[in-house]
């Protein structure tokens, strides 16, 4: 088995590689929050002078638990509105023939591509001219809006293939279209809601631009926002920077190993 | 105007009686007499950015407005540097406009002006004890359009050449009199070890350069040449026609070649060529004079400054500098205009002055009580020393400038650098832009 | 309509009912259909539609009136070089990704299916995790590490005796559009990485191993019968990485302000600056009708492609 073990040990070597390129960044970063400003500049490369959770500290005083729970807020009511609104949608969709409904479908996928750049400008004036700006609830309603095209498609492709026999027999029972999709459809979407989630969760968590345009109030700030304060007009306190981040990641990083077998699982059905 | 609210009702000759008598308590300053104070509760929502210490700052001054103003709450809000600009801007506009906020002088303030979104506090700032008799007309200047006041001045920074100490001393270097004086200065520092970067320049947010242009552009030209180009009122065959304007950049590629700057200034972040500065890897920084309390915060202060000077057959004496004035402004929409201008008439009052330098290490607009500073140190007294001595102040082109010829200004410092662009190459974009942007004004 | 031709055999009360179903069908359709579309609606369509008029007018976020400007914007658009450079780093973008994210990220989630099953998962999270790291941080964390004077990257250059670019990573005209690129697949491959091996975990084994009796194994196997399998999935992959790369925002706004003197503005970028910086709302809206356009022709696109498989 020579063949076999080069093979597998280039394989290991490609893949080890590429990790070893995506982690030391991060490795970096997370060793950046126990240095201090200098020795953050001044020797990148090497260790710590002393091992403090000073830079912690600062960066949990200037808010960052506030910030983290706010993300915490408007990520989960997003994507709980999201993951709903979608699936709502994207099952009368896949279960209808009308014509007028294909258009519909068209017009949601054209949502798609409507990046959300483009139209800052009068969604900006808009929000602020209906009094929406500094609320986290309002944020939320944009935030829903952008993600529902995408997660749309992926409910779309995977009700195309749920098995129609449970349907059928709910409605056989005098379920309405409604309460079919609630207490069947939704509960059995297992794996397409976890990966729909978990997308629409890494997207929502590091949004930035409408949350720095939108929510300014310290109390509303998420965590992109809020790690931006922690520098100042002229000087930034780097290493709470970096321990600021280092603390963003450890949520969502969690909820994609938790979510992990769900996610690969459903993703099965995208293609179609 | 303000509306006064009376408890149960009262007849309108009633309310005429308090009304006068609360205007004449008003109007003789100082002690409101108690029943005056029955006045409904005001808050006043402020905005700034967020800058170190300044909350902090903010919340002692309003506990020390209560006590001559217990109906007035003040909200402060702060949000970055990067988004403010555009956050004040939109909510100035929208539904929900703060009553106070900070602003710099220059194009930012009259864009706000041209729009009608500033108040003109030309008559409540100069009742007695407000800030229009109580600031120097030069800082009342910098926030006044057409005579009128549109502004406060809280404070301004300005910018020096800083170097260290020991370095100087231990080469027997010099501070140099002449910008020739600073190209020699640079080729010395290299002669005595090529690895030493003199001045590194982190432009790498594109407004080191223009700082330096700034100057520059002042050293060669005088301040009163400039003046028509920058506000784009010099007749269009005219508009930034100066050859000086080019001489100015070709000051930049001087610097390059004595070996001032290091290889990749575009791409250094200013902060890393601060840390550069503070960790005595080079020995001199052009920096503003915001950097003295950042370089004192990492422990390192055996440092001097001097100012940009002179250039040898230049048209100024070196006698000014760049002075870039900070300050409050009040929302035109605003429902408690008289309250906005005493809660701003006590953030520029001497005391409060004094304490907004001690806590943000910042030159305040009223700066009587600095000398009795306990924490200042030598090198802020020097600092307020000599912006008192200036003979001329001028503001810095990207905020003094209209948008898009600053955006020029910025770009073309940053291709100057790059060597992509030449002098020539520069102002001829510069002058398109200021072209442009004087047709879309008429 | 049916119910009154079929006289006898179907009884009044029924052909209502059948009606009543069909009418309720279409209500709680509508229902379910209301939500998405209605937020749609409100933040995506009419907005898109406010920036088409506005792209007719010239005003400013603080101007009391708009001034009607016709089709100047779009005639500015097309002279404005600043635009095509922008368009033209959305290409370099746009055909990169592709290139490298879908690309690498192939080849590793192949590796990890069939090559390396058992340390899949550990692997796996390791090369997601930027996904889950901000733009803002990203940028945050490549600026220090590329700086050329203190910077890791360039230490390590230096080390093993190279020269690094003379006016850095970031601060070069000619490559700091490819550096950005560089950073925008580090922090993406791992996604792409991720829906690919989706799709291959839905290749039955049976097909390897029949394939593998007839000698096919390793990279052949690869090529006629996993690639072919994974047609839909890559597509949908191409896609995406597509209409990012269009989109892209925030890793360039963060990492250089589309600088060194626009060398890596992109259009949204260039939108940014327009609005908000320099005040000229209309043009910036002229500019995002045009990238409107390009994305809604790409989503068509992948409407028809996902249609016929």
């Amino acid at each position: 088995m020579p063949h076999f073990t080069r093979a597998k040990v280039l394989m290991y070597g490609f893949v080890s590689l590429w990790s070893l390129f995506v982690m030391l960044p991060l490795l970096w970063m997370v060793l950046a929050s126990f240095k201090t400003k200098r020795e953050l500049f001044m020797d990148p490369l090497g260790l710590p002078g002393t091992w403090t959770f000073d830079a912690f500290e600062r960066a949990w005083g200037v808010g960052m638990g506030a910030f983290l729970l706010n993300s915490v807020i408007v990520t989960a009511a997003s994507v709980a509105l999201i993951v709903v609104v979608s699936g709502m949608a994207a099952y009368v969709l896949a279960r209808s023939d009308s014509r007028w409904l294909r258009l519909v479908y068209l017009l949601i996928v054209a949502g798609f591509a409507v990046p959300v750049q483009a139209v800052l400008v009068p969604l900006y004036q808009m929000i602020s001219g209906a009094g929406m700006l500094n609320s986290l609830a309002a944020i939320v309603l944009p935030y829903a809006a952008y993600g529902i095209p995408f997660t749309t498609v992926l409910f779309y492709a995977f009700f195309l293939d749920f098995p129609r026999e449970m349907e059928e027999a709910a409605r056989l029972d005098g379920c309405s279209r409604i309460r079919t999709f609630f207490s069947v459809i939704l509960p059995l979407s297992g794996p397409a809601v976890a990966s729909a989630a978990i997308f629409q969760a890494v997207f929502i968590w590091n949004e930035f631009v409408l949350a720095l345009l939108m929510l300014n109030t310290p109390d509303t700030k998420t965590l992109p926002v809020g790690i931006i304060a922690l520098g100042g007009e002229f000087t930034s306190d780097w290493p709470a920077i970096m321990a600021g981040l280092s603390i963003a990641i450890l949520p969502i990083l969690l909820i994609f190993v938790l979510a992990q077998k769900y996610f690969v699982r459903s993703l099965a059905g995208l293609g179609k | 105007m303000k509306r006064y609210s009376t408890k149960g009702r009262t007849g309108p000759l009633t309310r005429h009686v308090i009304g006068a008598a609360f205007g004449l308590a008003v109007a003789l300053g100082g002690g409101v007499p108690q029943f005056a104070n029955a006045q409904e509760d005001v808050t006043i929502r402020m905005w700034a950015l967020t800058n170190p210490n300044y909350p902090e700052f903010i919340a002692q001054a309003a506990e020390a407005f209560k006590l001559t103003h217990p109906n007035v709450t003040i909200d402060f809000q702060e949000t970055p540097n990067e988004a403010y600009k555009t956050a004040i801007q939109v909510a100035l506009v929208g539904s929900a406009p703060p009553d106070v906020f900070f602003n710099w002088a220059g194009e930012d303030s009259n864009r706000l002006v041209r729009d009608g979104l500033v108040l003109d506090l030309t008559g409540l700032a100069n009742e007695p004890g407000q800030f229009g008799t109580t600031l120097a007309q030069s800082w009342l200047d910098t926030f006044s359009v057409d005579g009128l006041i549109y502004g406060a001045p809280t404070d301004a920074v300005t910018k020096y050449f800083y170097y260290d100490n020991a370095f100087f001393t231990d080469n027997s270097l010099s501070v140099p009199a002449t910008f020739e004086e600073l190209l020699g200065l640079c080729t010395a520092i290299r002669a005595i070890d090529p690895a030493i970067v003199p001045i590194p320049l982190g432009n790498s947010e594109r407004w080191k350069m223009n700082h330096y242009i700034t100057l520059l552009n002042e050293r060669v030209m005088g301040n009163d040449a400039l003046r028509a180009d920058y506000s784009l009122t010099a007749p269009d065959d005219q508009l930034f026609t100066n050859p000086g304007y080019v001489t100015a950049w070709g000051k930049v590629l001087e610097m390059q070649t004595a070996g001032c700057f290091q290889d990749a200034p575009n791409a250094t972040s200013p902060e890393v060529s601060r840390t550069l500065f503070s960790s005595q890897i080079s020995p001199m920084i052009f920096c503003g004079s915001w950097c003295m309390s950042i370089f004192d915060g990492e422990g390192y202060t055996d440092y001097s400054l001097f100012r940009f000077p002179p250039i040898e057959g230049g048209a100024s004496d070196g006698n000014s500098n760049m002075v870039v004035p900070q300050g409050l402004q009040v929302a035109a929409a605003t429902q408690h205009p008289k309250e906005a201008v005493e809660w701003i008439s006590f953030l520029t009052s001497p005391e409060q002055g004094a304490k907004f330098a001690e806590m943000r290490g910042a030159l305040p607009s009223d700066p009587s009580l600095l000398s009795a500073l306990p924490n200042a140190t030598e090198q802020f007294k020097w600092v307020a020393a000599d912006m008192a001595s200036l003979a001329v102040q001028y503001n810095v082109i990207d905020v003094e400038v209209e948008a898009s010829v600053a955006n020029a200004y910025l770009d073309a410092g940053v291709e100057i650098l790059n060597g992509t662009m030449t002098p020539e190459q520069a102002m001829e974009s510069i002058r398109t832009a200021a072209l442009a942007a004087k047709a879309a004004m008429q | 309509m049916p119910g009154a031709t079929l006289a006898p055999t179907v009884p009044i009360h029924t052909a209502d009912k059948a009606k009543r179903t069909q009418y309720s069908a279409r209500v709680s359709a509508l229902i379910l259909l209301a939500p998405a579309l209605g937020l749609c609606a409100v933040f995506i369509f009419i907005p898109a539609i406010l920036a088409i008029l506005g792209s007719f007018f010239t005003f400013g976020i603080t101007s009391r009136a708009w001034e009607p400007a016709g089709l100047s914007n779009y005639a500015k658009v097309i002279a404005d070089p600043i635009f095509w450079t922008a368009l033209r780093n959305n290409l370099i973008i746009v055909i990169g990704s592709i290139v490298f994210q879908v690309g690498i990220g192939t080849i590793l989630a192949a590796i990890l299916d069939r090559g390396l099953p058992r340390a899949s998962t550990v692997f796996r999270t390791v090369i997601f995790a930027p996904m889950v790291v901000s733009a803002v941080a990203v940028a945050l964390i490549w600026q220090v590490i590329l700086d050329p004077n203190v910077g890791a990257l360039n230490a390590i250059i230096k080390a093993v005796s190279l020269t690094p670019p003379q006016l850095g990573w970031l601060g070069d005209p000619t490559i700091s559009i490819w550096v950005v690129l560089m950073i925008a697949c580090w922090q993406y491959t791992g996604f792409m990485m991720v829906l690919i091996l989706a799709g291959l975990q839905g290749i039955p084994k049976e097909l390897y191993e029949a394939a593998s009796l007839d000698g096919a194994r390793g990279l052949t196997a690869f090529r006629h019968i996993t690639l072919p399998s994974i047609r839909n999935v890559l597509l949908v992959a191409v896609l995406i990485t597509t209409i990012g790369g269009f989109k892209v925002f925030d890793l360039i706004y963060a990492t250089t302000q589309g600088g060194p003197a626009n060398a890596t503005q992109v259009l949204g970028t260039y939108i940014y600056l327009q609005a908000f910086n320099l005040g000229n709302m209309g043009y910036a809206n002229a500019i995002s009708v045009v990238l409107l356009c390009i994305a809604v022709m790409l989503g068509w696109l992948q409407l028809k492609s996902s249609r016929r498989a």
